[in-house]
């Protein structure tokens, strides 16, 4: 072969990419350091409540901080995703109890998870900001890591048989098979699912930045996007709200362009298709990074201990290990029944101390008897109300929550006009007659009222996702059999995603306020807002890869209207439909939480729901309420999802599958 | 024997390989086995789809544990792939996001060789197995042949003592594989590689016949060796010498002759008359297209196996079960490498589409216990309808899930083709045929 010029050409040092390259990294380091700095400061019971400033100066440096707490956070999910994803399918009899472990913690709704972890990090981290900063990225987390470790596990469970077998024949260590099959085999569609999970974790970075912490009136605003967002809503400050905006756009296209756009370009290698596909992705920062050139030989310099790592771990002149043990033997079976009887006792205690919890001693049953509920009666857990009830004796618990039981042994005159006053007619006698929960658990009557709530928000689910569905997979086919159009509008539709919609949501309240809309149903729209784009880009995707004979044949034989709706069309975009209809209910779920409870400024909307019930009991502590909320929404998604879009999903993989 | 002085490298002894179903029923692909691979030969596994000859070079490999038997290897009990094994693959199997050299480097990093050795004896193996100027080019960059030098490079570069191929040559075009045959086999005679042993599995008879020293046929079903053939004067280059053409020959021979099953096994129900016999793998229109061609042939009625399966560029995995169900449906008779037809067979040749349609589905209902069983069926049940599946859990009495349902998927076939019923793909139910009115 003849040498390419490239080889001739003298080497030098330093390329011209190096002069964006370089100064790029020392500006990225800089603003690390900044974030941090704001992020490790002290934070205890004498700190005053942590707030933010709406004037717009302050939102770069809010910006960097949110987006710090997503990167931190993405950190986490991947090692999370590397770790729990390769033991569960590696180690044997592992994925029986870790992936319906996952799959449930996947359809439990996220922003319940906050009140659990507040108590937890803030103890960890004593005295510190980091303890905050931690709930915050744990809430992020928890938005982003589920579908990506669903995914790199099923990479590494539909493996090309012949890639496994080589890397057994080659002896690969299993570090070396991790990073040289694993890995790279499950690229592509890890770096997919991290960019819904990102797009989607915008959303509960607007959630998770105000956070109620027991032991203090005011809920904290942890320097962030998010909680500027927060003080705009409670303030009902529009042009914050404008501000705010702007700046999600303008982070979102920065991060596209410096970390997205880049992976998309680097994973495409990692496509399993033997052949050159025609559009790759492309990205001018890929192409400073690769070819500059000191900046290069910068990152090469732990290539050495990496070399070690790697021969350190090699088999070297060792036998390889054979594919699968032996699965018929009778240790093998013996291991499988006591593992089946670990299984069953660990359940077993595990359904017993959630049941300790939620109903307290005795499971809600007291001397044959189911006791009733122990309801509080300080609805709104307002302080002043805990103040009044404190001041006649009563004993009220750290989230101010004023509990029946409580009240029963003080009866008085006062006590009765303070209830009457706050609560409205109330009889204290007849109410206290029945033996009810200790405070803060919940009766076992509670939990077919639960179990409706969650119907009516799987009602609004199902409805409103049907409607959005009714809009976008006309428009969505129109787009996509037009591929300059759809060219364009694709982007967008990913973009419109990752915008979190609770910056819109006061346009609805101001809306459904000045016409005096029922509430009931006109929140529910908001659930949808954000997770629309996922049908409307899966739709077009759909109809963008419709295969053109297909379509050519329609053509010939005239198939129109109506027909050409139910022949072709339909049946040609149902998987993507499928794919984008499971994505979409299942962040409405989520949404819930969020979009049940609107309000701005002093203007609250409250729908009938489970979401609703989750956040109002919310309160800064995780509580056998939120509990039982976030269980029942866990088991509604879960029946949902089975009954509903797995039967479509079958059918979509077995019937409608193209090419 | 020729070879029994050289020394043995790989030995087998009485492995046999059981697969559980997820019903929990043991299917017995591989059956008391024992070969011996010696320095400096070439052994060819032969055999049908279904004989587990990959199964069993996967065994010798280490890749697979038996579940009865030892495999040794230079006097140690084989437990895993040993440093001195190699694997060609049918499919490549190479890594789509390493460059060529990344890929045969790949070998050497699991024996932990440094870096700086790497780079060398990678390059070496690039060169010798003529690669040489597409180090840097990834394998979607390269065609199929370009491929498999790779697979061979990534093999050769760690200097295997045995080295196994499955299937090698298959998945290329014929004058590829005929290039990169002969290159393997000039770099073997000129010893450019220390290779002691190779083992190849292949489908393909003319290709055992020019590459080996030794064949080892197995019948399928379970896999068993059936016959040892020591090739008399290896690597002609000629397919035209009568030794190599009377090779051939003997193969067919041995390969179309019904093996007598042996009273000890009773798991394997070979006798036809069974509702669980293994149907062929044929689809209608090659079976069709066999017998017009036996027919119009040169001799009329009778055709050599070797010279149909050249001609019409015909794998024996193709050519074998299309004679199978001929002979099943005793539409002719497959005999020491030949085939003849049958007077029914004449007839089917004979006949229009419906003829052929009538005189099928008649032999279908003598001659296949399956489709008999399943026209009974449906004539017994009210709305002549019954579930697909119920046939499926009566094969399965018989054999695998996966083979199961390939027996099942050609009865249907078959049947469909016969007119003797229907099948809703959808709901998966099998139907009587009913007449459609004429218009």
């Amino acid at each position: 072969m003849f040498p390419t010029p490239e080889s001739v050409r003298p080497r030098r040092p330093f390329s011209r990419w190096d002069f964006l390259v370089i100064p790029g990294i020392v500006v990225l380091l800089v603003l690390l350091d900044i974030g941090f700095k704001g992020a490790a400061v002290p934070f205890g019971p004498g700190t005053p409540n942590l707030t933010v400033n709406l004037n717009p100066a302050n939102l770069p440096y809010y910006g960097l901080r949110t987006l710090l707490r997503m990167a931190v956070a993405l950190l986490c999910s991947l090692t999370f995703t590397f770790v729990y994803a390769t033991v569960a399918a590696r180690v044997p009899r592992a994925e029986r109890v870790m992936i319906p472990i996952l799959d449930f913690l996947q359809s439990l709704p996220i922003l319940g998870f906050l009140t659990a972890t507040t108590t937890i990090f803030l103890g960890l981290f004593r005295g510190n900001l980091l303890g905050l900063e931690a709930v915050s990225i744990f809430a992020i987390f928890t938005s982003q890591v589920w579908n990506m470790t669903f995914s790199f596990y099923a990479s590494l469970t539909t493996q090309p048989k012949e890639l496994q077998e080589a890397a057994i024949a080659l002896r690969l260590s299993p570090w070396q098979r991790f990073w040289k099959l694993d890995v790279p085999y499950a690229m592509p569609g890890l770096v997919w699912n991290t960019m819904m999970s990102v797009s989607g974790g915008w959303f509960f970075v607007v959630a998770s930045e105000v956070i109620s912490v027991t032991g203090r009136d005011q809920s904290q605003f942890l320097p962030g996007v998010g909680s500027y967002v927060g003080l705009a809503i409670q303030q009902a400050d529009v042009r914050a709200m404008v501000y705010a905006g702007i700046t999600v756009l303008l982070l979102v296209l920065f991060y596209d362009q410096l970390f997205f756009r880049p992976l998309v370009a680097w994973s495409e290698k990692f496509k399993l298709e033997l052949s050159e596909g025609k559009d790759v992705p492309q990205s001018w920062v890929l192409t400073a990074l690769q070819r500059a050139r000191f900046a290069g030989r910068l990152a090469r310099l732990p290539v050495p201990l990496w070399e070690w790592l790697w021969l350190k771990t090699a088999t070297g002149s060792r036998p390889g290990k054979p594919q699968k043990p032996r699965s018929d033997s009778r240790t093998e079976l013996a291991l499988n029944q006591g593992f089946n009887l670990l299984l069953a006792v660990g359940s077993a205690v595990l359904l017993l101390a959630l049941g300790l919890f939620l109903f307290g001693p005795g499971l809600g049953v007291q001397g044959g008897q189911i006791l009733g509920a122990n309801p509080n009666l300080n609805r709104d857990f307002s302080p002043q109300v805990a103040q009044q009830f404190g001041a006649l004796g009563v004993k009220v618990g750290p989230t101010r929550a004023v509990w029946l039981s409580q009240v029963c042994p003080l009866a008085g005159p006062q006590l009765e006009k303070l209830l009457e006053a706050t609560v409205g007619p109330f009889n204290l006698a007849t109410a206290c007659q029945r033996r009810v929960v200790p405070p803060g658990k919940v009766a076992l009557g509670e939990i077919p009222h639960v179990f409706k709530l969650g119907l009516f928000t799987a009602l609004r689910v199902t409805v409103l996702v049907f409607l959005v569905m009714l809009f976008w997979i006309p428009v969505g086919v129109w787009i996509g059999l037009r591929p300059r159009v759809a060219q364009w509008v694709q982007p967008l539709a990913q973009f419109a995603a990752a915008f979190p919609a609770n910056l819109l949501f006061p346009v609805f309240v101001v809306f459904i306020v000045h016409f005096k809309l029922n509430p009931e149903f006109w929140t529910a729209p908001l659930m949808v807002l954000g997770t629309q784009w996922y049908v409307t880009f899966n739709i077009i995707a759909g109809a963008t890869s419709l295969p053109s004979d297909l379509k050519e044949v329609a053509q010939v034989t005239h198939l129109k209207g109506w027909n050409w709706w139910r022949r072709l069309v339909l049946p040609g975009i149902f998987p993507a439909f499928v794919t984008g209809g499971i994505t979409a209910t299942g962040n409405s779920w989520n949404t819930s939480i969020v979009a049940e409870v609107v309000s701005w400024g002093s203007t609250t909307l409250t729908a009938t729901g489970l979401g609703a019930y989750i956040a109002h009991w919310s309160t800064g502590e995780f509580n056998p309420h939120v509990g039982l909320g976030v269980l029942v929404m866990g088991l509604w998604v879960l029946a949902y999802n089975r009954l509903i879009w797995r039967p479509l999903y079958r059918l979509a993989e077995e019937k409608y599958r193209l090419g | 024997m020729k070879k029994t002085q050289a020394k043995t490298i790989l030995s087998a002894k009485d492995i046999s390989k059981t697969f559980i179903s997820p019903e929990g029923k043991p299917f017995t692909v591989l059956d008391n086995i024992n070969l011996e691979l010696h320095e400096g030969e070439i052994v060819a596994l032969l055999g049908r789809s279904g004989s587990g000859k990959s199964t069993l070079l996967r065994t010798l490999l280490g890749l697979v544990e038996p579940s009865a038997g030892e495999v040794r290897y230079r006097d140690q009990r084989v437990r895993g792939p040993m440093p001195g094994m190699a694997l060609v693959f049918q499919s490549f199997a190479l890594f789509p996001w390493l460059t060529v050299q990344q890929n045969v480097e790949l070998g050497l990093e699991a024996m932990g060789v440094p870096a700086a050795e790497r780079r060398p004896r990678a390059l070496q193996a690039i060169d010798l197995i003529g690669l040489d100027g597409f180090e840097s080019a990834f394998p979607k960059e390269l065609s199929g042949g370009m491929r498999q030098r790779v697979g061979f490079a990534r093999a050769l570069v760690t200097n295997p003592d045995i080295l196994f191929m499955d299937e090698p040559f298959s998945a290329l075009d014929v004058l590829t594989s005929e290039t990169l045959r002969s290159e393997l086999l000039e770099l073997w005679m000129e010893q450019k590689i220390p290779t002691k042993a190779i083992l190849i599995v292949t489908h393909n008879i003319e290709e055992a016949a020019l590459m080996a020293d030794r064949i080892l046929i197995l019948s399928a079903n379970p896999g068993r060796v059936r016959a040892e053939i020591a090739v008399p004067c290896p690597r002609l280059n000629d397919r035209d010498h009568p030794a190599f053409k009377e090779l051939v020959e003997q193969i067919y021979r041995i390969m179309t002759t019904p093996v007598a099953t042996p009273l000890t096994s009773p798991a394997v129900p070979a006798e036809p008359r069974s509702i669980g016999y293994r149907l062929p793998a044929a689809t209608i229109e090659a079976l069709e297209g066999l017998i017009d061609r036996v027919a119009s042939g040169p001799d009329y009625g009778r055709e050599d196996l070797p010279r149909l399966a050249a001609e019409m560029q015909l794998e024996i995995d193709d050519l074998f079960p299309l004679a199978d169900a001929t002979e099943l449906l005793k539409l002719a008779v497959v005999k020491e490498g030949d085939i003849q037809l049958t007077a029914q067979g004449r007839l089917f040749a004979e006949g229009d589409t419906e003829a052929r349609k009538r005189l099928f589905a008649v032999l279908l209902s003598e001659q296949v216990p399956l489709v008999a069983h399943i026209v009974r069926v449906l004539e017994t049940r009210p709305g002549g309808r019954a579930p697909e599946d119920r046939f499926l859990r009566e094969l399965e009495d018989y054999m695998s899930t996966e083979d199961a349902n390939a027996v099942l998927a050609t009865a249907i076939d078959w049947g469909r083709y016969a007119e003797l019923f229907e099948y809703d793909y959808n709901a998966g139910i099998l139907s009587r045929e009913i007449a459609i009115p004429a218009a």
